[in-house]
């Protein structure tokens, strides 16, 4: 038998910023049963949620019609820790629903990481320095420290740090 | 010009009639990496997974590579499977490895759905494939899980000792209540009294605690326990006090204060600037002026200016806006393990002994946030 795909799943976020004090960040899922998109915009420098739209394109499951005025409830909410806890709390239970709330997670953490990004590109090449790099990392943010195992105790990056 | 993009790809096939083999890969400005997993039919169990980087942020990330097989055995359907994978796959390898895991686990979910929807309409059933999913998704789990109620226990309500000037850590999680933590409150209280704490207030995830079961304990250890609430809103966790009302759902934050009022209830803003000065998104150009302008700050009493769980420089910078806004600030250590708890705590000069008395001396201003456990050299 060929092993043909009985299921397949694209998932793209990107994120960009027309201008100083705006991020856009979307994300576009398309599988065999659905194709749904996510944009979300964002002001700086609080980088709360200002404006959403959403488009279910395609979907198998119940229409639920109100979809527009429950994703405007993120409105307001602030991109950052503990946002996907209140974007599921804030949203309905629906199938679709819990799709979007992935969605809108996916587009906050496509803007967080484009600033780690950022800082990732000040990393030295130099592997000796690389520790005193991460170690001030996880100065500026406590939570980093062992939360991963790259940033674990007994990751050598993390040698001779006190947790935080 | 994009800034960031992050592109997941995932592919599902039957390698036999019991195993669908999922391949999910994730590819974005930072990291380059692979999931292949083997999920049974119709259970839906991880029986395997294999992962790899192809590019990474650091020369210590392939220590998260042999953490994925913490996920085996897992089902996907069982309750609290996303929070497992996150406590597990998430902390203890990579969150990366974790969400394109998940990804790949809930494309495997979607499939299943289509096979077994596929198998029916092949044979006696052949409903539409809409109505059929719609059915099934009507049962999928929540992935939410409410903090369990303990059983309240009757017992004598007793008083701690009155004390003049309490340090009181204002901020603490149990394991009882808390998935997120890891402190029996009875080793928490037996730590806090070992490092001299007066008391502490237990504000596990929009929990109530039973004021009977807390007498009890009170009892029990002969020391300050106090009740709060950490209640999850729109404009992120709030330390709640003097509030009864169980909140299980995140709530808008101005709809809370209306409650809050009814009861005389006090809020302070939970670690309002966690994250939002470190990792480059304090190159945003973010001034206490400017974060004074946050509209939660209409909506609290008071702002905790220490908390364990930011850096220095946030709690610094909380201490400004809390300045600027004329608002007091707490202290307390948002402990989630059991060498936290004392970490920040708040002195107040009034006398405490239960929680009306908290609520009042709250009110009436006259306590500061502190440095405990640090001060006292106790942190090992």
């Amino acid at each position: 038998m060929a092993d043909i795909l009985c299921f397949s799943r694209n998932n793209a976020t990107t994120v960009e910023q027309p201008d100083e004090e705006t991020m856009v960040s979307s994300c576009r899922l398309q599988d065999t049963l659905t194709d749904l998109l996510v944009v979300i915009r964002v002001r700086t420098p609080h980088l709360e949620i200002t404006d959403i739209q959403g488009e279910i394109r395609r979907s198998l499951e119940p229409e639920t019609p109100h979809i527009h005025e429950t994703l405007r409830k993120v409105i307001g909410v602030r991109v950052g820790p503990g946002i996907k806890k209140i974007v599921t709390g804030l949203m309905g239970k629906s199938a679709i629903e819990k799709k979007l709330v992935f969605m809108i997670g996916e587009c906050c953490n496509g803007i967080i990481l484009s600033f780690t990004k950022q800082v990732l590109l000040g990393a030295p090449e130099d592997k000796a320095k690389e520790r005193e790099f991460f170690a001030t990392m996880v100065k500026n943010s406590p939570r980093l420290y062992n939360s991963c195992a790259a940033l674990s105790p007994e990751s050598p990056l993390m040698d001779g740090i006190e947790p935080p | 010009m994009l800034t960031f993009s992050r592109n997941k790809l995932v592919s599902i096939y039957r390698r036999d009639e019991g195993i669908l083999l999922v391949r999910g890969i994730l590819e974005d400005d930072i990291y380059g990496m692979e999931v292949v997993v083997s999920i049974t039919l119709p259970d839906l169990e991880i029986v395997s997974i294999q992962g790899k980087w192809t590019r990474m942020e650091n020369s210590e990330c392939p220590r998260a590579v042999p953490f994925l097989q913490e996920a085996v055995g897992f089902h996907l359907l069982e309750e609290g499977f996303r929070q497992r994978v996150q406590k597990t796959v998430g902390r203890k390898s990579c969150r990366h490895f974790a969400n394109i895991l998940m990804e790949c686990c809930d494309a495997a979910v979607d499939a299943a759905s289509v096979i077994r929807v596929e198998a029916e309409r092949g044979g006696k059933n052949n409903l539409p494939l809409k109505d059929s999913l719609g059915a099934e998704n009507e049962n999928a789990k929540d992935p939410i899980q409410a903090g369990e109620d303990l059983e309240p226990e009757m017992a004598k309500p007793v008083e701690a000792d009155s004390v003049e000037g309490l340090v009181i850590d204002l901020h603490v999680h149990t394991s009882e209540a808390s998935p997120c933590s890891s402190a029996p409150l009875g080793d928490l209280v037996t730590e806090a009294k070992r490092i001299g704490l007066d008391g502490i207030c237990l504000t596990d995830h929009n929990h109530v605690w039973d004021p009977k079961t807390l007498a009890e304990l009170r009892q029990r250890h002969d020391f300050l326990i106090l009740r709060g609430n950490e209640i999850a809103t729109d404009q992120g966790d709030m330390l709640v006090f003097g509030f009864d009302e169980d909140i299980k759902e995140v709530m808008r934050l101005d709809e809370l204060r209306r409650k809050v009022l009814k009861t005389g209830g006090f809020i302070i803003a939970a670690h309002p600037f966690r994250g939002f000065l470190t990792f480059g998104i304090g190159q945003l150009g973010l001034t206490p002026e400017k974060a004074m302008e946050r509209p939660l700050f209409q909506h609290v009493d008071a702002v905790e200016v220490l908390n364990s769980k930011v850096s220095d420089k946030e709690n610094h910078f909380s201490s400004q806006a809390a300045a600027g806004l004329g608002l007091p600030g707490t202290g307390g250590s948002d402990a989630h393990e059991v060498e936290e708890v004392g970490v920040y705590a708040t002195r107040f000069s009034d006398t405490i002994t239960n929680e009306e008395e908290l609520v009042e001396a709250l009110k009436g201003g006259s306590y500061s946030p502190i440095t405990f456990r640090k001060g006292r050299g106790e942190k090992e």
